[in-house]
């Protein structure tokens, strides 16, 4: 296979400096971990979004293995204005995968820096390596049988916890809120040097992974989501593994039965008595991952139609809305908040608890009992399946628990969904105060129009919902930019004077959360 | 069908011909030396989260014998919702082992 000369370059980057820089590459990381080879690049450009692989192919890509090689790619990048998008897992479906946000970008990969640093079973919290996935995090608790329990997102077996941390994924967990149980991470600037957020700059100190704020401006959260730094470790803590596990399914068969969902949780939420991320899943979500195709009903294009959907529910006794939560602790614990729980869904009376022991080993159940209690699956991926195609984008607005206010946005976004001939496949994913509105906008990335209808809807989720006053906490890399400007021109004026000072040559990641030193124009 | 020697193999091989004793120990290494150990390992720790008929997620791979040139191929490349692999995730030899170790596994009963 041809290299990417005259093919793929950085932006503003001319060959014969690409060459150079390559050629340091080269001389730094060794030949085999230089990759400028269209078939080696080919992974790297596997995207879900309705544009052009084009769009986001990256000009070559580098694999480090240690902390001094990433240092040593920063400054050759400097040395010849080189942006680079760094990876962990690469595993970020949905939000734009391994690919840059930008043409031409070089990937650093650093899936290779894979090692489990510490895990300390007493204080119950770990220190990884980017390449680290929760599979291997998952295997290593069991064959060292320690008394940890993981929380991850739904591609569990695959991706790591510092990607999804530095991107604030969420899990299913009492710790499903990922950064919130971060502490302690490893930073290598734009300038090369190492900076250690919270105790980790203390010669000595055993605390970092144990106390997160340090001393002075605790700046952890400015390197999620953002081009400031490359991640070089993460410290997190990990929930003590409960004596008892006790997973649950409330089943609701009315569409309008979300406004009483909601209103019911938020109280058990919270108040601790349900102590995990809850979900509430809409009709297709749970289809699409309980392995349920459309073909198997319809083949008509367009939205499907709500007689469809009840005839799903008919076939499979799933609900138009079904709601996962667990309970977690000693027996006396999970019966006490059992009996709590179960009293208000049997006073409130129309939904349906479904346990462990009446699900069995069906899906979807199954799954979600695995992410309640931290064993990696895959089964999420059956909402691929649902209408084919490989095309997939998370719109993921952030709503309060209220349960207008989600009856509201569900209501919206099935609105314009319809508009353009796709789907409302969403869950809610429940905090105490806030959900996490999680909308799977599924198309068929081999049908050009049907991308050019998913592209034009996306556009106007963002533009309706930003009208309401509503936002995503995160967005694929096609619309990065776009969101951006959702959140106010202070804000960007901030993130780009914080920009100048740390990278100003603009290597990290240009365009990541839409901060850019070579296209931003100050309002 | 036959391939030429590596380097690296060409190396084991020198060494083993001329210490038998030390062949062992490299045959057990080299059977090690992929990124994921086995293609059991791999298939139950990625392949088979989606691809295994229990599951159902992707199509079943299991029995079917297919080439190793096209189990790497959708690896890289990814097929529709399929993600893609670089190397630095699963190496050429943990693609190698997966293909041989689909190969023996029995093809799943046809549904009714």
């Amino acid at each position: 296979m041809a290299e990417q000369n005259n093919a793929v370059l950085p932006k503003g980057v001319v060959q014969k400096e690409f060459d150079k820089a390559i050629g340091k590459f080269r001389a730094l990381l060794g030949e085999d971990n230089v990759l400028v080879k269209a078939d080696q690049l080919a992974p790297y450009n596997k995207i879900m979004m309705p544009v052009e692989n084009a769009a986001h192919a990256p000009s070559a890509a580098l694999t480090a293995t240690t902390v001094e090689q990433v240092q040593g790619v920063v400054k050759i990048c400097n040395e010849h204005k080189i942006p680079i998008w760094t990876i962990s897992t690469g595993r970020n479906y949905g939000y734009g995968s391994a690919a840059p946000v930008a043409r031409g970008q070089v990937i650093l990969d650093l899936k290779k820096m894979n090692r489990i640093i510490n895990i300390d079973p007493v204080m119950c919290t770990a220190l990884v390596e980017p390449g680290v996935t929760y599979g291997q995090l998952y295997d290593y608790i069991q064959e060292h049988d320690l008394p940890l329990m993981l929380s991850f997102s739904a591609p569990s077996a695959i991706a790591g916890p510092l990607g999804n941390t530095m991107d604030r994924g969420v899990g299913y967990t009492p710790y499903g809120e990922h950064f919130m149980m971060q502490c302690g991470m490893e930073v290598v600037l734009a300038n090369g040097d190492i900076y250690r957020t919270g105790m980790g700059g203390v010669a000595g100190s055993n605390t970092w992974q144990i106390f997160k704020w340090g001393y002075g401006p605790t700046l952890d959260g400015m390197f999620t989501q953002a081009n400031y730094g490359i991640a070089t470790k993460m410290g997190f803590w990990l929930m003590p593994k409960p004596p008892v596990f006790k997973p649950f399914e409330v089943i609701f068969e009315n569409e309008e039965d979300i406004v009483e969902i909601v209103d019911l949780l938020r109280p058990l939420r919270m108040s601790g008595t349900i102590p995990n991320s809850v979900v509430i899943a809409n009709i297709l979500w749970e289809a699409g991952s309980g392995n349920v195709r459309r073909s198997a009903y319809t083949r008509e294009p367009g939205h499907t139609p709500e007689a469809i959907l009840k005839q799903i529910q008919k076939d499979t006794g799933m609900g138009a809305w079904n709601l996962y939560a667990a309970l977690y602790g000693t027996q006396e614990q999970v019966d006490v908040n059992w009996k709590i729980v179960s009293d208000v869904f049997k006073k409130h009376g129309k939904g349906r608890i479904v346990t462990q022991e009446e699900a069995g080993n069906t899906q979807p159940f199954k799954y979600r009992a695995e992410l309640m209690s931290g064993v990696p699956n895959l089964q999420e991926f059956g909402l691929y399946n649902w209408r084919g195609g490989g095309g997939s984008m998370w719109f993921a607005p952030v709503s309060e628990a209220r349960g207008s206010e989600c009856r509201k946005q569900a209501a919206l976004a099935k609105r314009i969904l319809h508009k353009h001939g796709l789907d409302y496949v969403g869950e809610f994913i429940v905090a105490p105060r806030d959900m996490h509105h999680v909308i799977d906008v599924l198309f068929d990335r081999t049908n050009e129009e049907e991308s050019r209808r998913a592209d034009a809807c996306f556009n106007e989720l963002l533009d309706e919902f930003e009208k309401e006053g509503y936002a995503v906490y995160r967005v694929n890399t096609r619309f990065q930019e776009r969101v951006a400007r959702s959140y106010g021109p202070v804000k960007r004026d901030v993130e780009h004077a914080i920009k100048r000072a740390l990278d100003p040559n603009n290597i990290l990641a240009p365009g990541r959360s839409g901060i850019d030193l070579d296209s931003y124009k100050k309002a | 069908m036959t391939h030429p020697l590596n380097r690296k193999a060409a190396k084991w091989l020198l060494v083993a011909s001329a210490l038998p004793f030390v062949l062992l120990a490299a045959s057990a290494q080299a059977k090690d030396a992929s990124q994921w150990g086995s293609g059991k390992n791999l298939y139950d720790k990625v392949c088979g989260q989606c691809h295994a008929p229990e599951v159902g997620v992707g199509t079943a791979l299991a029995g079917r014998n297919l080439p190793e040139a096209y189990v790497k191929f959708v690896v890289r490349n990814g097929l529709n919702a399929m993600p893609a692999f670089p190397a630095s995730f699963i190496d050429d030899e943990s693609i190698a082992q997966v293909t041989r170790y689909l190969a023996t596994l029995p093809a799943p009963a046809s549904q009714p």
